[in-house]
């Protein structure tokens, strides 16, 4: 077995008195997809932003290719977490794009400013990627501009554009029109069968299904059960993931 | 009625225009070395306010509270006055004799730029915190540091929410600049006083002189009606 992209070991987090995670212990291999379902509070999203430190830990490590994000005294230096951080992209449920800058402009900034490459290069790969996500015609547009999907595929761009080594997708499809949500899967099935590790957490269970090499089920803040898809939607084991299951592939059905 | 008889407003206008465009140009000179600094300033508070440091914050409320709590004029008055002796005071340790003095205009420039630096300081703190937290966190995610989001992703964008704003506070540092006549800065107001008091042309010299402020402020407040739409734009 090959060592971890991700490995995390007995994560906890609080939010005042309130426990979000409740120990978490999840290893992400390479090229291996994840998908993290679960009712909303469950803290999934959490867990997701926990794995490049937008969360602090409250207890327990967080280790991205073997390295902690937590330095040898347990302190989080932030010039260690950030440059931790280029290797993991991460695309929000709100894009998140920056609004005065154009498409290509949004793609090139962190690789400017992070990863220090010229200006001639950064365009290069901008437009590269950004023609991956099939926006080449879009690249000197504002983020006001574009549409929701559209958007969502410059912050895909954006991340990919610091070729990162892992990508955390947060309820990517949540904030878009039904019709636009196909655009941006679609985007996201390219770089599974590239072969690129990704995280995602999402409502779309169909997609859950079809994409990932393993889904893993959470409920207040605990990873209640895991297996490959065909195993937890079709044969879950637990009683509360049968439930949850059930309400969101019929919801019109009564509750059990 | 005998002083309507005695108005003489033609030759108010033509001797005291002169003196005016003259006055103009200090005033303005004020105001766009004010501003900067204003500008300069109102940023670095808003920032320091925002910061980890308790004490950095504590020094800076201190700084404004004392700003805010007291008149423009006797700030200028304090540093045009006060603050040159209280330099010479502590220099006169070192090099006996050393008498520091401060140029009117330059004094007006630093007074005009802290009061107002204190005043932007809040609409640059109101901006900087209603840019979308998602901003951060997606420069966060890329591999910014916390002072690199601040600086190159959320400070641009609170300056562009910020700016029409300041188009309204540059109008009135403008009119302001009528309180350095105060400190010797012969600026408009300074060179009406001393025509009236020449000529008794009272009634117009003051006439013609709030008629200047309205040309110029006039115009000016349109520009910054523009300016809004223009950064509306992409925001």
């Amino acid at each position: 077995m090959p060592k971890p992209m991700i490995e995390v070991t007995q994560l906890h987090k609080s939010f005042g008195s309130l426990e979000i995670l409740k120990g978490i212990d999840l290893d992400v291999h390479q090229g291996e997809i994840v998908v993290i379902i679960g009712p909303s509070g469950s803290g999934k999203s959490t867990l997701l932003r926990c794995l490049n430190c937008l969360e602090l830990p409250t207890s327990g490590t967080v280790k991205v290719e073997g390295e902690n994000f937590a330095d040898s005294s347990g302190r989080y230096n932030e010039k260690r977490v950030a440059k931790l951080r280029t290797e993991i992209g991460m695309v929000f449920q709100s894009f998140n794009l920056f609004p005065m800058m154009t498409a290509v402009e949004n793609v090139m900034a962190a690789q400017v400013k992070i990863r220090k490459k010229s200006k001639e290069e950064a365009r290069k790969t901008a437009e590269k990627y950004l023609k991956k996500v099939g926006l080449a015609e879009r690249m000197d547009h504002y983020p006001d501009q574009l549409s929701g999907g559209q958007k969502q595929r410059v912050a895909i761009a954006r991340a990919l554009a610091m070729e990162p080594h892992i990508m955390l997708f947060d309820e990517a499809t949540s904030a878009l029109d039904p019709e636009l949500v196909g655009e941006v899967l679609k985007v996201i099935r390219e770089l599974a069968d590239e072969g690129m590790t990704m995280v995602l957490v999402t409502h779309e269970m169909r997609f859950a299904e079809e994409i990932g090499d393993r889904i893993i089920f959470m409920d207040k803040g605990m990873i209640v059960e895991e297996g490959k898809p065909d195993e937890l939607f079709n044969a879950p084991k637990h009683q509360r993931t049968k439930l949850f299951i059930n309400q969101v592939l019929h919801p019109e059905a009564e509750k059990v | 009625m005998d002083i309507l008889s005695h108005l003489d407003f033609a030759t108010a206008i033509k001797e005291l225009t002169p003196e005016l465009w003259q006055g103009l140009l200090i005033a303005l000179e004020a105001t766009v070395g004010g501003f900067l600094l204003a500008v300069v300033l109102s940023v670095l508070i808003a920032v320091g306010r925002l910061s980890e440091s308790k004490v950095l914050k504590g020094i800076l409320v201190v700084i404004l509270e004392i700003v805010r709590g007291t008149p423009l004029l006797v700030q200028l008055v304090y540093m045009f006055y006060v603050v040159p002796l209280l330099i010479s005071l502590v220099a006169q340790f070192f090099i006996p004799d050393y008498q520091f003095q401060l140029n009117p205009l330059f004094a007006g420039i630093l007074g005009l730029g802290i009061n107002y630096g204190c005043y932007l300081s809040e609409v640059v703190r109101a901006a900087i915190l209603s840019v979308d937290k998602g901003q951060t966190e997606a420069a966060l995610a890329l591999g910014y540091t916390q002072r690199q989001a601040l600086w190159s992703i959320v400070i641009p964008q609170a300056t562009r929410q910020a700016i029409p704003v300041f188009g309204n506070y540059l109008i009135m540092m403008i009119k302001d600049t009528s309180l350095l006549a105060f400190i010797t800065v012969n600026e408009l107001l300074l060179r009406t006083q001393a025509y009236a008091s020449q000529t008794f042309l009272t009634i117009e010299s003051y006439t013609i002189l709030a008629i200047a402020y309205l040309i110029l402020s006039l115009p000016l407040s349109q520009v910054v009606r523009l300016l809004e739409k223009g950064f509306s734009k992409h925001a």
